[in-house]
């Protein structure tokens, strides 16, 4: 058996001839959440659409807890859970009716759809229609859908954007005790704040190829620029000294600025995974 | 392979998504209510007599020579304002308005003039046989017989002799209060899976272990079995099962499944409720053609019976009204079967097609 509960090797997709996935490959193990992190039509939603068996890749191969999909997909999505950008739920059935009825599609017998509404905050809305819920309480239940069968594999599309901080915390909270429980986690996302929080690695895609997968720590550490920035008094004038700490002699310089001046504060500051991106893609995420 | 366990948890999951679309619920009830009133309504007899209005010279010598003729009804007027008004009230069938010099110029072979009057709406074929009957009555008036020997006539009537007791138009109307109800049906299925489709949630389904396959034969149950169940209990209530249960039965087992492929194809081009309801509009109109033309005599035009719905059509026509059974039924059967398959098929691929590219 393998360690890595994804393998995705060199698969490509084309719409028309035009290349939405371009020879992607990646891995993301057990206990692992692998943050996927573009803009929109960098080549995320394709490349989940194959992962989940929706496409059939052109090239390439795709593992999913080994077995190869599409072609033992119904076997691997008995074991995955799929959570998408948009609120795909049945507006005119209750929170339970909703999780009921995947259960039944996953033969679930012991499903527990209150435990289930209990982990995201929605237990007390259980018998209420979807379609009187705001867009926090619809993602939480999506995340509760995701998690029915117990799955192995979560992907995870987008799964905080636009949400409120409660509703956000709730669902971080319940990604971060999934991979503890030992599922490989995918979450695509153009947030790179939260990438950075829930992510153990992180994968750059941009025009359908990953730039680079490494962990957030490492990417910021080889590529980014740290500072230390001190802010002192000098006869009443408020001084602010920025030095980067990758600079040659930047010791010395620090021990100069804290040692000069009545001292006021001192903060290091490391390089945000945007302007990681932005350095590998020659581009932000918004442009 | 298709999963029952996943089949049935759909098609359980889709009832009551239907039975919490008010709309739908209210018109599928109502409909059938009211389809089943409006047969009822319906007279359930024929009237197979021609009311004539005579007035002029000759007149009392015609009612008393045909006054008790079978299908014939002659009525005397006083004057010719009388018989023109009850023609255009809608009374009489045609009036003879025969001139006060008729015997006279008939006597002296001098030319003369009868009015006939007829309503707006009678047909060419009705006014020449009007018209012919008129020369005839002209002759008995004048106390003369035609200038020929008539040759004998023997009647042989092609299949079941109905003078006197002639199916009455309700008993015709069946197939189309069953097409009617179908229809409402196929609407229901249809908007069904375009909010599926719009919704997104078939896509959430298909990343369980349902598949396409799953989905399409939960929406065929669904769809054929809520549209059988309700035109059979429609039929019931208009009595329409004779002596040929199993035909009529078959026939609209069949017609429910030709609504559903339609269903699907509707389901899976509409976007929105209002584009489901232009395409059904689109898809209903030609279905009843074939059902209204059953409400008249004569032979359908051979357009009307390439129409997906006339072999159903004529086979509840047949089963239902004159009890027809396999033998005559057959083609017609099987006619709607083919159409089923050709429609199904078309259904089945284009709603696969849109739920595989979402």
């Amino acid at each position: 058996m393998s360690s890595a509960a994804i393998e995705v090797d060199g698969i490509s997709y084309a719409y028309d001839g035009r290349r939405a996935v371009d020879e992607v490959g990646f891995t993301v193990d057990r206990g692992e959440t692998l943050g996927f992190l573009g803009p929109n039509g960098a080549g995320k939603s394709t490349t989940i659409k194959m992962l989940t068996g929706r496409l059939r890749p052109q090239t390439g191969t795709i593992t999913i807890l080994d077995m190869p999909m599409p072609s033992q997909a119904s076997k691997i999505q008995g074991r995955m859970g799929v959570a998408f950008e948009e609120k795909n739920l049945y507006a005119n059935m209750t929170a339970r009716e909703n999780l009921v009825f995947f259960g039944r599609l996953f033969g679930v017998s012991d499903l527990d759809p209150d435990g289930l509404l209990d982990r995201v905050d929605l237990v007390d809305r259980g018998d209420d229609r979807v379609a009187e819920f705001s867009k926090g309480m619809k993602q939480r239940l999506m995340i509760a859908r995701v998690l029915i069968n117990t799955p192995d594999v979560l992907l995870l599309d987008e799964p905080t954007d636009g949400l409120d901080p409660v509703s956000s915390q709730a669902i971080r909270h319940v990604i971060q005790e999934e991979a503890e429980r030992g599922a490989a986690i995918l979450l695509t996302t153009h947030d790179m704040a939260e990438a950075d929080k829930l992510s153990d690695r992180v994968a750059f895609i941009d025009e359908g190829r990953v730039l680079v997968t490494d962990t957030p720590e490492n990417l910021k550490l080889t590529y980014g620029n740290r500072t230390v920035r001190i802010r002192s008094r000098d006869d009443g004038q408020i001084v602010e000294t920025v030095i980067p700490l990758d600079e040659q002699g930047a010791d010395e310089r620090i021990r100069q600025a804290v040692a000069a001046h009545e001292l006021l504060t001192i903060h290091t500051q490391e390089a945000t995974l945007e302007e990681i991106f932005i350095h590998f893609a020659g581009r932000g995420l918004d442009a | 392979m298709i999963s029952l366990r996943i089949v049935w948890a759909i098609v359980r999951k889709d009832i009551a998504q239907m039975g919490r679309d008010r709309f739908f619920a209210y018109i599928t009830v109502l409909g059938l209510v009211a389809y089943v009133a409006l047969f009822w309504a319906l007279p359930s007899t024929v009237n197979e007599t021609l009311k004539l209005g005579i007035h002029g010279v000759g007149s009392d010598l015609l009612a008393g020579q045909l006054g008790d003729q079978q299908g014939l009804d002659l009525a005397v007027f006083d004057t010719s304002d009388a018989l023109e008004q009850a023609v255009t009230n809608g009374d009489l069938a045609a009036g003879v308005d025969f001139p006060d010099d008729f015997l006279p110029s008939v006597a002296l072979g001098e030319p003369t003039t009868v009015n006939v009057y007829v309503p707006a709406d009678t047909s060419p074929d009705i006014r020449t046989a009007i018209s012919g009957m008129v020369r005839e009555l002209a002759f008995l008036v004048a106390g003369s017989t035609l200038p020929i020997s008539p040759p004998s006539e023997e009647e042989i009537i092609l299949g079941p002799d109905r003078a006197g007791d002639q199916v009455p138009l309700k008993d015709k109307m069946r197939p189309l209060l069953a097409i009617f109800l179908l229809m409402m049906e196929m609407m229901s299925l249809a908007s069904l899976i375009a909010q599926e489709i719009r919704s997104k949630t078939v896509t959430a389904v298909l990343v369980t272990p349902a598949r396409t396959s799953d989905f399409l034969a939960a929406k065929t149950l669904l769809g054929t079995a809520l549209a059988f169940t309700e035109v059979v209990l429609m039929m019931v209530a208009i009595k329409s099962f004779g002596s040929e249960p199993l035909v009529l039965l078959t026939a609209l087992l069949l017609a429910s499944f030709l609504v559903t492929g339609l269903a699907l194809l509707a389901g899976s081009t509409g976007r929105d409720f209002i584009e489901i309801l232009l395409l059904s509009v689109l898809l209903i109109v030609p279905m009843m053609i074939p059902a209204g033309a059953a409400l008249f005599p004569g032979t359908a035009a051979t357009w009307i019976k390439v129409l997906p719905s006339y072999g159903m059509t004529e086979a509840i026509v047949r089963a239902s009204a004159y009890g027809a059974g396999w033998a005559e039924t057959a083609p017609y059967l099987l006619a709607t079967l083919a159409w089923c398959a050709a429609v199904f098929a078309v259904g089945v691929l284009m709603l696969k097609r849109k739920v595989e590219t979402l």
